[in-house]
């Protein structure tokens, strides 16, 4: 048998940076109220720009990223849930939720100390989920909760009553945080964190299309760590500059050929939260000569997509980019709702169709040979519709596979019997272990 | 030149020896907790029968969910794939191929080269194998073996209204208080395990020409069940379905 | 009179095929009591609220998988199976994520002429709900309009306004029935005329109601009434569990769930014009779990409709994997019990073990018995 081709690998020189803004951002999170300072938590799908007019010292914690950390450390995910299933919670509730509200009960920060109390929730209602964990989190705490309904439809059929519907919440959400801070409100910081927050996800969208290339300079496990920045909080400069580095340093790996996985020979993409606990079915993967280089998940939570001149999905344009300046509230308002209206990661919850044509998307301009599908059971908000996807991508001749499991739930994922469907998988796609990379991978 | 398939099962292990196409000899033994061992007490029963020596076999290829536990084995198939290629070499015009063993049950697509095209695995909140019709048996003090004959002398269909397997045993106790007849609850015990197997079929697409193979295609009341739930008058059972993965992964080895 | 309704929810399917063959009007299936059935009136459509059959079925795993809850997967697979072939077209309004599936699976795969998503806010308790749902009420109209050729004209929507009104007040005036010492009516008899008024014809509901009504002052049931309980629940016309509930010493007075009493509290008020009048009927009914934002006034109705109704004793009747009132029942379990409302939590399918049910309900109401005792 040939063997396969090498290419070329090197480690992301700005991989320490990312690490180091991630350790800030929870530490600033813990330390915010003894700065004086003010914080605030929700979802990663929170208008997060909203708050950042009360002042230069909001801090935010968004709650799946959270629980996604404790998922890493199995054991105080479990102690978590425990604590979430002794007050009567069901157990297929969303396990990030169930992770949180553990450790909001048991009263421990996953990063050190007590967990720190917001001062308010900030949360979009997309999914019914969400909307619950935060009210019960609110009513826990004895805080105030601001829930912004964002289901007004696929962005393909938004209307201007829609985007009032969602512009008019978010401009109350303002006037009661500057009731419940007692701060005045700074139009300034709104129009700043609004340009950062789509400079962010633009720039990310951006990242995600130079993956196009063969080989891919990333690959999903990794690409996990970064896009995670964005769901911490998307409207900080500091996100953003992070993201036009690492655009720069991506660019620069496709300009020399360097790979992500060294024999990569196909390629995928998967879908939904990966089993946090269990990353290592990717690296497993890799000994195939398999590289995943993303998914709707991975690219389109946080990416902002739009179709380019030549009809190809790339990054859309930012208002800085096509020249609009903000220069009141309602303009900021009414570009950051549009703007996040407009996520991959909120379309199919109302038609699978629209995912499905986005993984077809993928699948024709990554250049994919199939796709895997988490049945996640621990995120019915990502998952809905996924078993349409997986008929209208079988419709279109792409090999897919399924598995389920739970992003954060360890009981809910049986690795030995998800490693043989993967095996099962492979050879279907006709692919044996590539004995180099099972080698390099014991090394 | 002699190719061997060992199928390591939750329950037993089963090996086949094959020579250009023919079958020389198979044996089945319980897996037990030692796999590796009941792998050789069954390769070693099989030599006895098809009359060979340890030397005079090739290749010994794997498949079963204890697949990677046998250290003498030169490699090891998938358990879709070794049941694809020995249904389809059973039954060449085979294009869905059903597995219901006993603790996993999985439908497969495969081509007329026995290639796996597709496939679906008994997920959780549809289990449906070989293990609930075991437990339906000990709630209702029957033999394991006795179970399916008993359902076929069932005068009637009730439903099972528990779709959890653990709800279910109580279920079944409660019918047997209530004076209903046990063939009958024999016969909602297979209707339900069916009602899960078929579920799990239509992903990759029911079609007629299918067979059934794995250890609860002995049970004549789960087959009998299964015919009624997809509406076919006859249905193909592998004639030892519990054979059909070591078949399969003796194939695979003389590729 | 009251055996109407049972007839009515065994042979829906027949009576849907014989209503069409009798108007010439068209059926439209809906997945959710928000759908405003108020146009579907107006247009002399019969909106026709899609259940499940309460049978094990096998037919959604490629469409739906099995972490949803039971009941989208029960009522998708009732129209892969054909039983609502006689569908004209499928509405959904906003709602849970299970049923969007339901509603998407639907018109991919089974043939409908009009199909439309409505969708409607979830923060209902915000005044920016309403001229937003009254926008979104006029879109529906018009896509209706389009679809049957002609304008609806004031008089359409006045009668289907009219008509979906009567029918509230009517149902209202029956379970106020239920507040007696000895109901005229058990809680299964009150789940059947309920539930029938999501797929029957209005008027003929109506009707059939108010003769119900008529003949209460007569009626006596040959029962005890035993301990009062209420029902709180997702979707439920689990008829077999209310009547085990009712053969064990208790009676079902009043319920709070999907296919009961929230579906028909409220009527319309007269605000504004009439879309306006028909958008906020919705977003001031009793609210499902997915919609009680952001006052979260849910759990306050569940107690005064209990204390109205004088319950003993509530039965929470939680369907598997339904996330919306999962995130409500442990803090609604808290809170009725400490308002003096003991509570039994049981998880619900598609279908369920009557035998394991029958024991915790005898138990709890034993629980209730001794309580009074002492």
């Amino acid at each position: 048998m040939a063997t396969p081709t090498k290419y070329p690998t090197a480690p992301l020189k700005c991989w320490p940076k990312a690490k180091e803004i991630r350790e800030q951002y929870y530490k600033d999170y813990a330390q915010a109220h003894e700065r004086g300072g003010i914080r605030w938590s929700g979802g990663a799908w929170a208008f997060d720009a909203v708050p950042m007019g009360l002042g230069d010292d909001v801090h935010v914690m968004t709650g799946e990223p959270y629980a996604a950390s404790i998922a890493w450390d199995r054991k105080f995910a479990q102690e978590c849930q425990d604590a979430t299933d002794a007050r009567g919670w069901s157990r297929d509730l969303c396990s990030y939720m169930r992770i949180y509200w553990g450790s909001m009960y048991l009263n421990r920060f996953h990063f050190g100390g007590e967990f720190p109390k917001p001062n308010f929730y900030y949360q979009s209602q997309i999914c019914c989920s969400h909307s619950k964990w935060d009210q019960e989190a609110s009513l826990y705490e004895n805080v105030p909760y601001f829930c912004i309904d964002v289901c007004v439809g696929p962005y393909e059929t938004l209307d201007e009553g829609r985007v009032n519907y969602v512009v008019n919440q978010l401009h109350d959400s303002v006037e009661g945080m500057e009731k419940v801070t007692g701060r005045k409100y700074d139009d300034e910081k709104l129009i700043a964190a609004v340009h950062n927050e789509c400079r962010s996800t633009s720039l990310w969208a951006e990242i995600c299309t130079l993956n196009k290339a063969i080989p891919a300079p990333l690959d999903e496990k990794t690409m996990f760590s970064l896009y995670v920045l964005a769901t911490l909080q998307r409207s900080s400069k500091k996100v953003a500059d992070f993201y036009e580095e690492l655009r720069d340093e991506v660019k620069d790996r496709v300009a020399r050929g360097i790979a992500a996985v060294p024999y990569e020979r196909c390629r995928i993409i998967t879908d939904t939260q990966p089993p946090w606990g269990f990353l290592k079915i990717y690296r497993y993967m890799e000994q195939f000569g398999v590289v995943s280089i993303g998914s709707v998940y991975t690219f389109g939570l946080e990416g902002i997509f739009a179709e380019q001149e030549d009809g190809s999905w790339g990054p859309r344009k930012t208002p800085q980019q096509l020249g609009i300046k903000i220069n009141t509230r309602d303009e900021a308002l009414r570009i950051t709702a549009d703007w996040n209206l407009s996520r991959p990661c909120w379309q199919h919850f109302y038609d699978p169709r629209i995912k499905t044509r986005m993984m077809l998307k993928m699948v024709n301009e990554w250049k994919l040979d199939g796709v895997i599908l988490h049945l996640n059971r621990g995120c019915e908000g990502l998952t809905v519709g996924s078993m349409e996807n997986r008929l209208g991508l079988i419709e279109a001749g792409v090999p897919v596979m399924t598995y389920e499991g739970n992003m954060a739930d360890e009981k809910e994922f049986d690795e030995r019997r998800t490693v043989s469907r993967i095996d099962s998988f492979m050879e279907t796609l006709g692919l044996k272990q590539i004995p180099e990379a099972v080698a390099l991978h014991a090394a | 030149m002699i190719t061997t398939g060992i199928d390591v099962g939750a329950k037993t292990v089963k090996v086949v020896l094959m020579e250009d196409g023919k079958i020389r000899g198979k044996a089945k033994v319980l897996s037990g907790f030692d796999q590796e061992e009941s792998a050789k007490a069954a390769l070693d029963q099989a030599l006895v029968e098809a009359g060979l020596s340890r030397e005079a076999i090739g290749i010994i290829i794997t498949t079963g969910n204890g697949r990677k536990a046998i250290s003498f084995a030169k490699g090891d198939v998938t358990e879709p794939r070794a049941a694809a290629l020995g249904a389809v070499f059973l039954y060449p015009a085979a294009r869905t191929v059903i597995d219901v063993g006993a603790e996993e049950s999985r439908a497969i697509k495969c081509d007329a080269n026995g290639r796996v095209l597709d496939f679906a695995v008994n997920e959780k909140c549809a289990a449906g194998s070989g293990a609930f019709t075991e437990a339906m048996a000990r709630a209702l003090e029957v033999p394991l073996e006795e179970l399916g004959p008993l359902s076929l002398k069932a005068t009637q269909s009730i439903p099972m209204n528990a779709q959890c397997a653990v709800f279910a045993e109580s279920e079944v106790i409660s019918l047997i208080h209530s004076k209903t007849e046990k063939a009958d609850i024999a016969r909602a015990v297979h209707d339900g395990l069916s009602s899960r197997v078929v579920a799990m079929v239509r992903r990759v697409g029911l079609n007629t020409e299918l067979v059934l193979i794995g250890g609860v295609a002995h049970n004549p009341g789960f087959v009998e069940s299964f015919k009624r739930t997809v509406g076919l008058d006859d249905v193909r059972t592998a004639a030892e379905p519990d054979f059909v993965g070591a078949i399969g992964a003796a194939l695979a080895a003389a590729e | 009179m009251i055996e109407k309704f049972k007839q009515w929810y065994d042979s829906r399917h027949s009576y849907a095929k014989e209503w069409k063959e009798r108007t010439g009007g068209k059926v439209i299936g809906t997945f959710c009591t928000y759908v405003p059935e108020e146009i579907l009136l107006a247009a002399n459509m019969l909106p026709a609220r899609i259940l499940g059959s309460h049978e094990p079925q096998d037919v959604t795993e490629p469409h739906i998988f099995g972490m949803f809850c039971p009941f989208c997967r029960d009522s998708l697979a009732q129209g892969l199976k054909g039983r609502f072939n006689y569908l004209d077209g499928v509405v959904l309004a906003h709602s849970c994520i299970h049923f969007r599936q339901t509603f998407n699976s639907w018109r991919i795969h089974l043939p409908v002429e009009f199909s439309y998503y409505i969708p409607m806010p979830n923060t209902v308790q915000t005044e920016h709900a309403r001229p937003y749902h009254r926008e979104e009420v006029e879109k529906f109209q018009k896509a209706i309009e389009e679809y049957i050729g002609r304008p609806l004209t004031d008089g359409d929507i006045d009668r289907g306004i009219a008509s979906a009104d009567r029918n509230r007040r009517l149902l209202r005036k029956a379970y106020e029935y239920r507040k007696l010492d000895n109901p005229p009516l058990t809680g299964e008899e009150a789940m059947y005329m309920a539930v029938t008024s999501q797929f029957i014809d209005k008027e003929e509901h109506s009707d059939a109601v108010e003769a119900t009504l008529n003949s209460f002052a007569d009626r006596k049931l040959p029962r005890e009434t035993g301990i009062r309980l209420m029902a709180v629940g997702s979707e439920n016309d689990d008829a077999e569990f209310f009547k085990m509930v009712e053969s064990v010493g208790s009676t079902v007075v009043i319920d709070e769930q999907c296919a009961g009493s929230r579906y028909f509290w409220n009527e319309s008020t007269a605000n504004g014009d009439r879309m306006a009048r028909i958008a906020n009927r919705y977003l001031d009914r009793p609210p499902c779990p997915v919609k009680d934002y952001p006052a979260h006034s849910r759990f306050q109705h569940v107690l005064n409709l209990a204390k109205d109704y004088r319950a003993q004793g509530a039965i929470i009747m939680q369907e598997k994997f339904c996330d919306p009132h999962e995130g409500d029942n442990p803090r609604l379990k808290k809170f009725l019990e400490e308002n003096g409302i003991p509570t039994l939590s049981l998880e619900f399918d598609s279908t369920n073990p009557l035998g394991p049910f029958r024991i915790r309900v005898e138990a709890f109401l034993e629980t209730i018995r001794g309580e009074e005792l002492f």
